[in-house]
């Protein structure tokens, strides 16, 4: 192994790419660009359907009632909390905004009630004072529905109340979900790119023939490649996370974690890069191949939005997607913090990558038929 | 692999073979067809040869694209590989380069087989590939000091920029050149390493007179440094200028092989005499036909052509034109080149061909 071919090819790629305008605006210039664009559309903007969890702790009639009245508002996203879990964990770990707990008895005080005017029962409804929009409107239909109810049951007396605790939860916006996966998404455009042009331009330009019969390997030109890859993913990192802090005033957390996730994911998607320059040999097709495989992974995978809003097949899709984990692994990592998590999605993207940049090197030739 | 002249004993052709020490061959003599059987002599010399090829062959589903082909190149002679497009040149360069994998046959490069030795020699041996572009944004001299980086044994850049006139042009991308220059820089990578051998697959194709010229130029100069050049090309002038030794495949076959003055010799046979707007033309004609010059046409502008086998034929007409007082503008020999080499080998003409 020859270190010094390897820095020496480093140094003129990084000079090659920093004369190319193409190169630079798509690595650098085009995520910025689309940071400040979506920043500025969808910061601070809530959903137009609300996610609300519950928890119902008294599984009774009376219960599934409420629940079905809160369903036919049309307004929520109702998500069901098993009736064991912890909530105030739960609301930590899920980062959760807003959540209503049934309480156990919460059937059986409304018929004492009857009987007892004095008997009342309460819903707990957490909500993250921060997100003031969205608390809002969950407590107004809430509180309507039991106002609702209430005229139902006793013709005005408040049976049914409501409880409200506020959440420790940080307030999260579009911009911290955004961020990581414009991060995730321009390390798998340049990965993914620049494996191509390596594998179909530079084999049409006689370049690939040429260096085979220089003295340097394979494996020598392959890590200097890795080493300007890794360069560019710390470079678009760095230069997004400051984007994120100066002009969003976020709050980026770039832990060890981070940084393994962006090597892996630099290996993985130059691997897949690889294996499209390896089975589509002419250049214009293996852009459109790449675009093919990257723009629906980039939409697909909770880029841009989370994967809540999709379908629920398309939500089976993503997680089949190697993009779903670096884009998990660096949410729950540098913004949420919620480090066992990253680890996780970090392992994925590390499996990920071993059987791609492999397979890619494996079954990627210099010699011609 | 050697290389050996045998006589033919029918016709007296004298002809080169190639095989391995030892080798028992059978023959056909290119000149009168006569088969025979030969033995090459035990004793060696390879040392003379840069490379050596022996009964290679490579074969892509039902095509053969190079079929059974054994050939040598001297050290320190330019070699041209001489074919249409299609016939099996940069296949066959590409697997002495070891670009690809033959089917059969053996290549040595400097003594060296490739098959097991090919990296023991990639220090001593520089190469242009077919069509090759380099690094677009990086300038000429940095594209130099790139793959001079590569070896251990480096030639000095910017000697080699001057020799290749690329001093004006050093700071300059290689995206911005033109073509020639661009084929300028292709040849001096391939010298970055100071190589013993350098492989030149179709330098020229696709430049203007000049720039081809220009290459000409360049691959004259590797010459007079003693430097053994592989030159693959379809164009004839190319392979008459530069070369000491031609082979001419087509498809797939070598179909002779030599100096040009051998190939000349022996398949081109005839020289033609010109005679520019001739007064008395057809007169002229049958004095000629009298005098013994049997294959002589005539034009309606006055052109003589008379086919003459060797030059002291000339002489004789000239002498006849004056002693008539035949009145003529001009007179020139035109001799046979690879052109009519090729016609006769093959039955058509190289570009035609492609």
């Amino acid at each position: 192994m020859n270190l010094k071919i390897i820095w020496m090819d480093f140094i003129y790629s990084v000079k090659g790419w920093y004369r190319s305008r193409g190169g630079m605006f798509w690595s650098l210039a085009f995520p910025v660009i689309l940071i400040l664009l979506f920043g500025a559309i969808f910061s601070g903007v809530g959903n137009t359907k609300y996610t609300l969890y519950v928890q119902d702790r008294d599984q009774s009639q009376w219960s599934e009632g409420f629940n079905a009245t809160l369903n036919a508002t049309k307004l929520f996203n109702i998500v069901v909390v098993k009736a064991d879990v912890n909530v105030t964990q739960y609301i930590k770990d899920k980062n959760i905004k807003d959540m209503i707990v049934i309480p156990e008895g919460f059937g059986q005080s409304i018929l004492e009630s009857f009987a007892n005017p004095s008997v009342t029962v309460n819903l707990s409804f957490y909500y993250d004072p921060s997100d003031t929009t969205t608390t809002q409107v969950v407590r107004s239909v809430v509180t309507s529905i039991l106002q609702q109810i209430n005229s139902n049951l006793s013709h005005g007396r408040t049976i049914i109340g409501v409880t409200e605790v506020k959440t420790i939860t940080e307030n999260f916006n579009f911009i911290d979900f955004f961020l990581p996966g414009m991060i995730g998404f321009t390390i798998m455009q340049g990965a993914i790119y620049g494996s191509i042009e390596r594998n179909t331009k530079y084999r049409k330009d006689g370049i690939l023939r040429k260096l085979l019969t220089t003295p340097v390997t394979r494996t020598e030109w392959i890590l200097a490649k890795m080493l300007f890859m890794m360069f560019l993913a710390g470079l678009t990192t760095a230069l997004i996370s400051i984007i994120g802090i100066i002009v969003f005033g976020m709050t980026v957390n770039i832990t060890p974690l981070v940084i393994v996730i962006v090597i892996a994911t630099s290996f993985l998607f130059s691997g897949m890069g690889m294996l499209i320059g390896r089975f589509v040999k002419e250049e214009e097709t293996a852009d459109t191949a790449g675009g093919a495989i990257s723009f629906p992974m980039m939409f697909l995978a909770g880029t841009f939005f989370p994967l809540e809003q999709m379908p629920q097949f398309l939500q089976v899709v993503a997680h089949a997607l190697p993009l779903y984990y670096v884009n998990e692994g660096l949410r729950n990592s540098m913004i949420y913090m919620n480090q066992n998590d990253a680890l996780l999605n970090g392992a994925v993207v590390i499996v990920f990558a071993a059987v791609f940049f492999i397979a890619g090197v494996i079954l990627t030739k210099w010699k011609e038929d | 692999m050697i290389e050996q002249k045998f006589k033919c004993p029918n016709c007296g052709e004298i002809a080169s073979f190639y095989g391995n020490p030892g080798e028992q061959m059978l023959v056909t003599c290119a000149a009168c067809h006569s088969k025979g059987r030969i033995v090459l002599p035990l004793q060696s010399h390879t040392n003379n040869y840069a490379i050596e090829v022996s009964h290679l062959k490579k074969v892509y589903g039902d095509l053969t694209a190079v079929n059974d082909i054994s050939f040598a190149v001297k050290k320190g002679e330019v070699f041209a590989f001489l074919g249409p497009n299609g016939a099996g040149k940069t296949t066959t360069v590409e697997m002495i380069e070891s670009i690809r994998e033959p089917t059969a046959g053996v290549i040595k490069l400097l003594g060296c087989d490739i098959r097991t030795d090919f990296n023991g020699v990639k220090e001593k041996i520089g190469i242009l590939p077919q069509e090759f572009h380099s690094f677009e944004r990086l300038t000429v001299r940095e594209t130099l000091v790139y793959f001079s980086n590569l070896y251990k044994k480096k030639a000095d850049v910017d000697e080699i920029i001057s020799t290749l006139d690329l001093d004006d042009h050093k700071n300059m991308l290689y995206k911005n050149l033109s073509g020639g220059l661009k084929q300028r820089v292709g040849v001096a990578i391939s010298l970055v390493n100071d190589p013993d051998v350098i492989f030149l697959d179709e330098p020229t194709t696709g430049l203007d007179p000049k720039a081809r010229r220009e290459v000409w130029g360049v691959v004259s100069g590797l010459r007079k440094k003693g430097k053994t050049v592989f030159l693959t090309t379809h164009y004839m002038e190319e392979a008459e200028f530069l070369a000491d030794h031609i082979a001419v495949i087509h498809k797939g076959k070598i179909i002779a092989e030599g100096s040009l003055e051998d190939l000349i010799r022996r398949y081109g046979k005839t020289s033609i005499l010109h005679i520019k707007k001739c007064k008395g033309a057809p007169d002229v004609v049958k004095m000629l036909n009298q005098e013994g010059f049997t294959d002589v046409t005539s034009e309606a502008n006055g052109d003589i052509a008379v086919k003459i086998d060797y030059k002291e034929r000339v002489l004789e007409i000239l002498s006849h034109l004056r002693h008539d007082c035949i009145e003529y503008d001009s007179i020139d020999i035109r001799r046979s080149n690879l052109e009519e080499v090729f016609l006769r080998l093959t039955g058509s003409k190289l570009m035609e061909e492609e």
